[in-house]
């Protein structure tokens, strides 16, 4: 769930059609079109206002500051409701995915396991559909990554990149439940507490099933 | 009564209000006082920076520290890559930070022949952050143009750990030897735990996105301080590393550089400063049961400075952050997880948020940290509609200002402050060198409790943080 509240906007004239935007969007608002300019044709950025939530990646990453964030014509808030899917179905998915449905797992928009569980049974199944309708990683985004990759696995989806040669997302990563038994015993006087942490994570999502 | 110290100034930042609206600091108004580090707790080292000789002595004491360092592996055409951080930065005004590193530069420079010197400056959560930083310092000039911010979203590079792969950021590693170049301020406790401090930017800010998330999300709140050290003993990070070199500090300032080719030497040298010397700070300022803190400073709410203590750990003061038998901290990012729709905790033993902080007054603080949490859990008063709308143009924080109130002035905030909350103790974030501005109730409470926090550290806390480490005293 998230407030739009602000657009990227591009200044052609400082725009040089790098395509970093274009790699860094984490809803895929952003395309590279050529323009004809003084008889000769360039790409430049072009943004889909559409699909754009305004979350400042390109304008912090282009290497022009070509990238300005302006204010939206229609503020509006974005969200994924759970009310029209079946409860145990979204316990289901999160429990595979060793959540909590109520489980908070992007700070920036307070976006829970459930919603973005309910959006992918409704039909959302790239991490660029589920940033554009649930707003999830479109704060930081950086710290919710895992977790929506360890939703749409447990739902039996690909994790290809959906856009070939972007930097949208790599991959997903080891798990507390994954860590390999002689890593543990290897590092177990240095203060990692492995077992102890997955006793926690464990308990949290116990406390769905009861 | 001591008078005030002199606050870190406002600084112009795309990620701060104009530093011309900040009208008033905390320790100006009326009846405030400050107390020293060195008097609360005078086995503190003695410090190298701020001093008469300003950065002089920092880069005296890198090249000193640097002259034991085998640098033998560099080769003339060689290109290196100096990696740091943005945290650096943020201490004492940043100077001393960028005199190391250019220091660093100019001794490898010196000693090898090499001339492809770059700096990759990585970053929090603000990804043109460093970028600043390296105008403000004039890093770019004295790299020769190879001075460069980089950030979580840019292009990646997979690392091949033991926990499977892991992803750097490219740039960090597009060098053939890679200098870690850092500093040993706590910060982050509530995260790291002094464990694996001194490793952590391998997890962090030389990190991509799928790194920094796993720590946060995958593996849980002690467990997650393993990807550094797993990332750091890969073979593609091992096989590009030369060197580190560390900014030493302790609560007042800078004690010392310490450098080696042994990153887990220095780990270890590291862990047993931080836990003695910033231990006993946070386990004094756990003493505190009522105050007003004022967040005051050029960085995010959590990263607000006092007395070497971030905010984010006074939120967390209620409970011991280094005894890592506690397995959640009042804040960290898991814990702020495991919130329910209803405010409450999914499960029971979720400490809440230092229930000594009865208000907090946001005078000035950046925007670019996911700080919703703070005000949710800690009655905020936010100074001027300036600040107010920072945060709600701020992608991490569009709720912040659901839960707090605007207040049209500092003094106007702390009247309703002490009248709502009777309490006389304030605190100020405001990163004074060398000691804290607080209120005079506060002064003589810190005073009277630091010689039996001391204690209790030294001969019960201390041997217990460091055995929980893997480590002895000596």
């Amino acid at each position: 769930m998230r407030i739009v509240n602000l657009l990227a906007e591009v200044n052609e004239q400082e725009c040089n059609g790098c395509g970093t935007c274009v790699k860094v969007c984490p809803t895929l608002a952003i395309e590279l079109r050529r323009r004809e300019d003084n008889g000769r044709s360039k790409p430049l950025a072009f943004i889909d206002v559409t699909k754009c939530v305004g979350c400042w990646a390109c304008e912090q990453r282009c290497p022009s500051h070509a990238m300005h964030m302006v204010r939206h014509p229609s503020p509006h808030r974005i969200a994924v409701s759970t009310d029209d899917v079946e409860r145990t179905q979204i316990a289901a998915l999160c429990r595979k995915a060793r959540l909590h449905p109520e489980q908070v797992i992007c700070y920036c928009t307070t976006t829970r396991a459930e919603e973005v569980a309910a959006a992918i049974l409704k039909g959302l199944h790239t991490p660029e559909e589920l940033s554009q309708y649930t707003g999830v990683r479109t704060g930081c985004k950086v710290e919710c990554t895992q977790p929506i990759l360890r939703l749409l696995e447990a739902a039996g989806l690909p994790l290809e990149p959906t856009l070939k040669h972007g930097w949208q997302l790599y991959g997903r990563t080891v798990t507390a439940w994954e860590v390999p038994e002689a890593v543990k015993a290897k590092y177990a006087s240095r203060g990692f507490y492995f077992d102890e942490d997955i006793t926690l994570l464990n308990q949290i999502v116990a406390a769905s099933e009861e | 009564m001591r008078p005030t110290l002199k606050p870190i100034p406002a600084r112009k930042s795309q990620y701060g209000i104009d530093p011309d609206l900040l009208t008033m600091r905390g320790s100006e108004l009326p009846d405030m006082t400050s107390v020293q580090l060195t008097d609360l707790f005078p086995d503190l080292p003695q410090v190298i920076y701020p001093g008469p000789q300003g950065i002089a002595t920092v880069r005296k004491a890198t090249t000193e520290a640097l002259a034991d360092v085998d640098m033998s592996m560099i080769q003339v055409k060689d290109s290196v890559n100096i990696l740091a951080s943005h945290h650096g930065f943020t201490l004492l005004g940043g100077e001393a930070y960028a005199e190391m590193l250019r220091t660093i530069r100019d001794v490898v420079h010196q000693r090898t022949g090499a001339t492809n010197i770059r700096l990759r400056a990585g970053v929090g959560l603000r990804f043109r952050e460093t970028e600043e930083y390296i105008q403000r310092f004039g890093l770019d000039e004295h790299f020769g143009g190879k001075a460069e911010g980089i950030a979580p979203i840019d292009r990646g590079v997979p690392i091949e750990t033991d926990i499977g792969t892991l992803y750097g950021i490219a740039q960090a590693y597009d060098a053939r030897w890679i200098i870690h170049a850092h500093n040993s301020d706590v910060r982050e406790v509530h995260f790291h735990r002094q464990v694996d401090r001194a490793v952590k930017p391998f997890g962090m800010s030389y990190a991509r996105i799928e790194t920094r998330s796993t720590y946060h999300q995958n593996l849980g709140p002690r467990a997650a301080n393993f990807v550094a050290r797993a990332i750091f003993d890969s073979p593609f990070v091992r096989e590009k590393f030369a060197f580190t070199c560390f900014l030493v500090m302790a609560p007042h300032g800078v004690v010392r550089v310490d450098a080696d080719n042994n990153l887990y030497a220095v780990n270890d040298r590291l862990t047993r400063d931080g836990c003695r010397y910033y231990g006993k700070i946070m386990t004094l300022l756990g003493q505190i049961d009522d105050c007003i803190a004022i967040l005051d400073f050029p960085a995010p709410v959590p990263y607000n400075f006092s007395a070497g203590v971030i905010y984010a750990n006074f939120c967390g003061a209620n409970i011991d952050l280094f005894d890592l038998d506690n397995p959640l901290p009042p804040y960290t990012w898991y814990t702020e997880a495991y919130y329910g729709k209803d405010g409450k905790p999914l499960i029971d033993g979720i400490p809440p948020m230092n229930p000594a902080i009865k208000m907090c007054i946001h005078n000035y603080a950046w925007a670019g940290y996911p700080v919703v949490f703070f005000a949710e859990q800690v009655p905020t008063l936010v100074v001027g509609e300036e600040q107010a709308q920072l945060m709600r143009d701020d992608p991490q924080n569009t709720f912040y200002m659901d839960h707090a109130m605007v207040a049209p002035s500092l003094k106007k905030a702390m009247h309703f402050a002490q009248r709502a909350t009777g309490s006389d103790n304030v605190l100020v974030f405001d990163g004074a060198a060398g000691g804290i501005n607080v209120s005079p109730s506060l002064a003589d409470l810190l005073t009277r409790k630091a010689p039996a926090v001391a204690t209790r550290v030294e001969d019960e806390l201390l041997p217990r943080w460091l055995q929980q480490r893997g480590l002895q005293v000596a």
